[in-house]
């Protein structure tokens, strides 16, 4: 047996399934080889490993825990008289409020551009200071700064 | 108490019955758990999901397995998603460490390790078996697990997967290649360097 065979061996020769002629090979080779020696003996630590994790034992407080959660969840499903309409109505607000945000958010962007539209008109300005405050001067201002028409 | 008198019980909201459901079959379930999970933690906290499904699913159940054989199944389905889910965060993680800066650890961080360099050899193996194992294909992983490590018959393998004995075999066989391959290649390489 080269070192390619007994790779390709070494969980068949750990659980023993290989023939008597086989297992004669792979013990030779694996004495005259340090290679595969070391990567047995790596390979019997994971298998002592796998055994380790068989024997693992949950804690004491596990079953209290789980009792304790299991208790938990059925007080709280006996608390809320209609589980399943909580279910119906959540997705039903949450519609709603999308809903309000929009038409909410439509109305004010329709306000916003009404107010826009209403350009307010500076010769209307002067001539509402001219006729209320009685200011005919203005006129010579005007025809200097190129306001009059 | 029998199966029967467990599942009348529990469908009649009966605490003794609760009480002896988790006592009849929390070891199974957290060493089932634990031994896809690969942290005993982990296990336990999915326990409770296990059982509450169990609980909630119990008017569905339609006996043609027994309750140990159904519970396994959903003690596998649940174990299965969480190494999903873990996997999925663990790729999230490492996508963010590449956008984040590496941290300077000062000289007040340089206390002496509290793990044992055997140990810290142990838990090396132990993480390199499992990522080895989750590394199989799902079918390959459920039954190379319930037969390695649960002790489980191809029989009741068969039962749990819900599939036929030659089948059980079969994918014990691969997985166990697999496995073999992948840990080989693995010692082969650390010899290496």
């Amino acid at each position: 047996m080269d070192c390619s065979q007994l790779k390709s061996n070494i969980f068949a020769y750990s659980e023993g399934a290989l023939s008597e002629e086989q297992c004669q090979s792979f013990e030779s080779h694996l004495s005259s080889c340090i290679v595969c020696k070391q990567l047995m003996t790596e390979l019997n630590h994971i298998e002592a490993i796998i055994e380790m994790e068989k024997s693992v034992e949950p804690s004491p407080f596990a079953a209290t825990r789980i009792l304790q959660r299991l208790e938990n969840e059925f007080e709280a499903t006996k608390k809320s008289y209609f589980p399943g309409l909580v279910r119906v109505l959540q997705p039903v607000a949450i519609a709603g409020a999308l809903l309000c945000g929009i038409l909410i958010g439509s109305y004010t962007a329709k306000k916003d551009n009404t107010q826009a539209n209403q350009v307010v008109n500076p010769y209307e300005n002067i001539e509402f200071l001219r006729t209320n405050l009685f200011i005919s001067d203005f006129a010579d201002e005007d025809t200097m700064l190129g306001l009059n028409k | 108490m029998t199966d029967q008198e467990l599942i009348e019980g529990i469908l009649h909201r009966d605490r003794n019955a609760f009480q002896c459901l988790v006592n009849q079959y929390q070891k199974q379930v957290i060493k089932a758990a634990y031994h896809f999970v690969g942290n005993l933690e982990d296990a336990e906290d999915l326990s409770q999901e296990i059982f509450l499904d169990v609980i909630r699913s119990l008017p569905s159940f339609n006996k043609s397995s027994s309750l140990s054989t159904w519970i396994y199944r959903i003690t596998v389905n649940k174990s299965l998603n969480m190494v999903k889910k873990k996997q999925r965060r663990g790729i999230m993680v490492r996508i963010e460490s590449l956008f984040r800066p590496p941290v300077e650890h000062g000289s007040t961080h340089t206390t002496e390790p509290s793990v044992l360099p055997a140990d810290l050899e142990h838990q090396e193996k132990q993480s390199l078996l499992h990522a080895a194992i989750n590394r199989l294909p799902e079918n390959q992983r459920i039954a190379f697990v319930l037969c390695k490590f649960e002790d489980h018959t191809y029989k009741q393998i068969a039962e749990i997967m819900k599939i036929g004995l030659p089948a059980v075999e079969s994918l014990i066989h691969r997985a166990k290649v697999n496995l073999q391959q992948h840990l080989v290649h693995h010692f082969s390489e650390y010899q290496k360097t």
